[in-house]
Formats: structure tokens, C-alpha cells, sequence
């Protein structure tokens, strides 16, 4: 199969050029491709559920936010080494996955979209209330600023890597197929034994719990989280536009999107307004005119697809 | 028992202004069964109209709803033939998602004109209150608002029920198919379900803007109120709307008392969470 072989070249030559950046790229260079492999896991985990699931997710944000103040908490408080603090921002942002999945889930649709969007904003109001994370002032995540600059490059190009792959590995399972059936006929579907409940909760958790770890990531990077801005609607905001502009319930959508996204906002880092006002006018064009998005077009038009998940 | 006399009125009055904020988002619901992510921003966008309206001819901010209102109902017709009506045959996430864009495309807008300043429209009104039995204080602004709401809300009910207009909405609403049948055309009638939409929208925004302050990112949170308000009432019903703004505003200003005013937004979405997860209809929807 020489098509098969090709899509394995791109794919490695892909994984040499990441894993080779802080080499030969400058440190600019390399803060950007680290921003893109951050923005391809949590893009990639809004596309789990949005795109595969059924679940239009507006409260991404409470997992970043509890992600990445977890970090903190952890790292400066209680002197957990910083990698491992990461990690457990996953496991803390999964713990709330799982305390919220039973309200969340009897929201269908709309009601869901809303329902989580509410919740990121009352921990938002929680946090920045709350004396031991110092109220609204935020928090400097200080062993972070001791980390070089290639080990958090790593740590976000083994996360985006691992986290593309653990989607097509999901979709490839009979997890995909039972998600497939209940995004075609949900009804049909539970009758012939598809269960519902379960397949969501699993994407759910998994989307917490990675979406935790990426803003652990993130804010390795950052360095200062404060809480208006970590369980903002704006993660979301990006989030959608780079999925829906890369192509919605596609695998090389968010790596598309997000590599247009990080360049766009590089470019006009300058004038912050006009990035997402034209991010915005794309993703409203793109949901007229191309609504798989650039890498549905280009799979309709040249047949050109990096990820197969069925054959 | 004064204590709390006095966030039990200042909440029903809050209220009052709440169910205008929601009217616009509940109207959309139960006639085109969409979600209109930018009404916030339709909201933010007229406080900001009548803030030129106000330094360029020194109008009084209530007069600037006479002509406000009428133009946003050309940017919401407009938006809804341009934009909307494109993807109404498509489900619920095209609409929500376009809604979305227009509305970080609006914010982002009105950020790169006016700057993140806080603004408001500074009136007499806000700083007056009316002493009641000598130790109830209650701002006039309060009143003024709750008077508009009432009479949005029942202008807009006697329109629904009177009007050939209001007809053909209820119609199109009920059903799509038979209405085009009976020579009503559906997407100008939803295009005029928009267009009231943001006529409301305006005129809560304009009371909003004389009551507090406002910046261009103000529209998420309003947003959130509206959606507050509809939820708890039940999308798509009028009266509903109403107790709902109620609800929303005692329990901010109970929960503000209590727990402080950090907490005030808290309370509500407290409320709204619970009723989504026990109610997802609201307590006067019928489905």
C-alpha cells in the first residue's frame, strides 16, 4: 500500500521535525512550536467531545483553570516536584470530571453547552474568593521559572503526541464505532445495546483529565495563573475556532488549526483585537462554506488524509 | 427582617430588568429553536450606541431608546438574513457556533474602538434613591427599570397576541411547514423574530448601562444572565421569563447579603445549575 506509506513518512519526517526543533530553532522558534503542540492537545480534547461525541463543551476552561492552579498549589505549597504536580492537575481536573458527570450529563445539547460554561464560571468566582489560592491577585508558579526551556518543550511535544494518538486509538476501538452509532442515531443505537452513558463518561474523562495536564503545561510556561483569565470563556473561544477552522470531527483538524492559530496570533501579537476578530469572520466562512473545515476539504477534494481510523 | 427586606425588593426590581435581559434569548428559543450566543453582545453594543448618542447630543440616555431600540432591530434583521437564517435547517451547533463568532467578532470590535475603559451613562438617576418608611433605601434607578421591564414585557405580549405580525411568529414557530403553506414567509418572520430580539436586547442594554458600568467584554456576563433568567423560567415562555428574572435577582442580592458580595454572580449560578440539573425544562416550561 504506497498511499499507507507515504501517510507513515509524513507522519515520522512530522515527529523528526518536532523532536528535533530545540536543536537547530531558536528559542523563539521553539516557544512557538511548543505553543502549537499545547494548543493540538487541548484542541484535539475539544474535538473529542464536540466533533466525536456529540457534547458541544463551553466549559473547557475549568479544567485549564483547575489544571494549572493545581500546579501551583502543589508545586509551591507542598514542594510536589513540578512534572509530577503537572500530572496531577490531570487527575484533580478528572476528579471534578467525574463529581459533575451525573448533573452534566442529563443536559442534552444547548443545556449541556450552557450548563458547563456555568460551571467554569462559578469556579472562577470560587477561586478568586478563595484566600489560599490569594484571591483574584493570581499566583506565580515559582519553581517553574528553574525549568529550561527545551524540558517544557518536551514535556508539550510528548503530550500532543501521546494525546493524538490516545484519540485514534479511542476512535479506532469499538469505543469509535459505538460513538459513530450514537452521533448517526442515538435512539436506534441504545436498542441495539450501545451504552450511551458510558461511552460519553469515558470521553469525558479522558478529555478532563488530558485538558488538565496541557494547562499544566501551559502554565510551566506561563508561569503567573490568575483565576479571570485560567477559567475564562476565552480558552473555549480559541479552542472552537481552531477546531472548527481545521476541521471538526477530523484528526488532523486541530493540528491544522492550531498551526494557523499560532502563527495568526504571532503575527499580529501586536494589534490583539484584530487576531480573533479575523479568527472569528474564518470560522463563520468556514462554517458557510466548508463545514469539515480545511482538513475536510482537503480530503474531499485531493483525497488527502493523514489519519485513518476506518478503512 | 429589615435586613433582608430590603435585597428582597432591590432583587424583585433587579429582577424586572433581568426578565428583559432574558426576553430576547427566550424569544429566539421558543420561536426558531436557536441559541443566540451574541445577545450580550447586542446588549453591549446599543449601551455603546447610546454612549455616542450621549457625547456627540447630549441626550439624556432614556431618550436615546427611542432610536436605539429601532436600529438594532435593522442589525438583528440583518444579522439573521446575512448570517442566521443560512444554517436554521441544520440543527443546533452551526447557529451556536455562528452566534459564537459574531459574538467574540463584536466584542473584539468594540474593544478596538472604544479601549477596555469602563464606561456608563451617567445619569441623576443613579444617584437618587427613594426612602421608604424612612429606613428602606432604594434607588431610583431600580424603579425605572422595573417600570420598562413591565412594560417591554406586556407590550411585547399584547404584540404577540395581537398583531398580524405576532401571528405569523406564533405560527412559524409552531410549525415551519404548514405556516410557508398558509403563505407566511418563514424567513422574514424569523428575520423579524431577530430583529425584536435585539430591540430588546437595546433596551436592556441602555437601562444596564445607566445602572452599572460596562466594558466591551461585558456581554458574556449579561449573556449568563440571560441565560439564568430563561433557563430558570423554562426557554420559550414569556411569563416564565419574568418569575425567572425575578428568582435571579433575589437570590443574587440574598446571596450577596449572606455570604458577601464576592458571591452575588455565585448565588445565581448556583440557582441556574441546580434548576439545569433537576429542571433542564424550567419551572414554567411545558416540554
Amino acid at each position: 500500500m504506497p498511499a499507507h506509506r507515504t501517510r507513515l513518512i509524513v507522519i515520522v519526517l512530522l515527529l523528526a521535525f518536532l523532536v528535533t526543533m530545540p536543536l537547530w530553532a531558536s528559542r523563539y522558534i521553539v516557544n512557538v512550536g511548543l505553543l502549537v503542540c499545547i494548543y493540538v492537545t487541548l484542541a484535539s480534547m475539544w474535538n473529542l467531545l464536540a466533533g466525536y461525541s456529540g457534547m458541544v463543551s463551553l466549559g473547557q476552561q475549568m479544567f485549564i483553570g483547575l489544571g494549572g492552579y493545581t500546579l501551583a498549589v502543589s508545586s509551591m505549597y507542598f514542594k510536589i516536584p513540578i512534572y509530577l504536580s503537572v500530572v496531577f492537575g490531570g487527575f484533580m481536573s478528572a476528579i471534578l470530571a467525574v463529581i459533575i458527570s451525573r448533573p452534566v450529563f442529563r443536559m442534552k445539547g444547548v443545556y449541556f453547552a450552557i450548563g458547563s460554561w456555568v460551571i467554569a464560571e462559578a469556579l472562577g468566582i470560587c477561586f478568586s474568593n478563595w484566600k489560599y489560592v490569594k484571591y483574584g491577585m493570581g499566583m506565580f508558579i515559582q519553581p517553574a521559572y528553574k525549568l529550561s526551556m527545551s524540558g517544557v518543550y518536551y514535556a508539550g511535544v510528548i503530550l500532543c503526541v501521546c494525546s493524538v494518538a490516545l484519540v485514534l486509538v479511542l476512535l479506532r476501538s469499538k469505543l469509535g464505532l459505538a460513538l459513530m452509532a450514537i452521533r448517526d442515531d442515538d435512539k436506534a443505537s441504545e436498542a441495539v445495546g450501545v451504552h450511551i452513558f458510558r461511552c460519553k463518561f469515558i470521553c469525558f474523562l479522558v478529555s478532563a483529565f488530558i485538558t488538565g495536564v496541557a494547562a499544566g503545561v501551559l502554565y510551566l510556561n506561563t508561569i503567573f495563573i490568575q483565576p479571570f483569565e485560567a477559567f475564562g470563556i476565552g480558552w473555549t473561544v480559541k479552542l472552537l475556532f481552531i477546531v472548527i477552522i481545521g476541521g471538526i470531527g477530523t484528526i488532523e483538524g486541530p493540528l491544522i488549526g492550531a498551526v494557523i492559530f499560532v502563527l495568526l496570533q504571532q503575527y499580529l501579537s501586536e494589534y490583539v483585537g484584530y487576531n480573533l476578530i479575523i479568527l472569528g469572520t474564518l470560522t463563520i466562512g468556514v462554517i458557510f462554506f466548508a463545514p469539515k473545515g480545511i482538513a475536510g476539504a482537503l480530503e474531499e477534494k485531493f483525497h488527502i488524509k493523514l489519519f485513518q481510523i476506518r478503512h | 427582617m429589615t435586613e433582608y427586606l430590603e435585597p428582597l425588593i432591590n432583587g424583585i426590581l433587579l429582577g424586572g430588568l433581568y426578565g428583559v435581559v432574558g426576553i430576547g434569548l427566550s424569544m429566539v428559543f421558543g420561536i426558531m429553536r436557536q441559541v443566540n450566543l451574541a445577545h450580550g453582545e447586542f446588549m453591549i453594543l446599543s449601551c455603546y450606541f447610546s454612549l455616542v448618542a450621549l457625547h456627540l447630543l447630549g441626550l439624556h440616555p432614556l431618550l436615546t431608546l427611542v432610536f436605539v431600540p429601532p436600529f438594532m432591530f435593522f442589525i438583528g434583521y440583518l444579522i439573521q438574513i446575512s448570517l442566521f437564517n443560512r444554517v436554521m435547517q441544520k440543527g443546533m451547533e452551526p447557529f451556536l457556533m455562528i452566534s459564537f463568532g459574531l459574538s467574540i467578532i463584536l466584542q473584539n470590535a468594540l474593544l478596538l474602538i472604544f479601549t477596555p475603559d469602563a464606561r456608563s451613562l451617567k445619569t441623576a438617576l443613579a444617584i437618587k434613591s427613594v426612602n421608604v418608611f424612612g429606613y428602606l433605601h432604594i434607588p431610583l434607578i431600580h424603579i425605572v427599570n422595573f417600570t420598562v421591564g413591565i412594560l417591554v414585557l406586556l407590550f411585547l405580549h399584547q404584540f404577540m397576541k395581537r398583531t398580524y405580525l405576532g401571528w405569523a411568529i406564533t405560527a412559524a414557530a409552531e410549525n415551519e411547514t404548514t405556516a410557508k403553506l398558509m403563505g407566511i414567509n418563514a424567513k422574514k418572520v424569523y428575520a423579524c423574530t431577530m430583529g425584536i430580539a435585539a430591540v430588546t436586547a437595546a433596551i436592556s442594554g441602555i437601562l444596564v448601562g445607566m445602572t452599572f458600568t460596562f466594558y466591551p467584554h461585558s456581554g458574556t456576563q449579561y449573556l449568563i444572565i440571560a441565560f439564568g433568567v430563561v433557563i430558570i423560567g423554562g426557554l420559550g415562555s414569556l411569563p416564565g421569563t419574568f418569575i425567572g428574572g425575578l428568582i435571579l435577582g433575589v437570590s443574587q442580592l440574598f446571596g450577596g447579603r449572606i455570604l458577601g458580595p464576592g458571591f452575588q454572580l455565585l448565588s445565581g449560578y448556583m440557582i441556574l445549575l441546580i434548576v439545569l440539573t433537576v429542571r433542564p425544562q424550567g419551572i414554567l416550561g411545558g416540554r
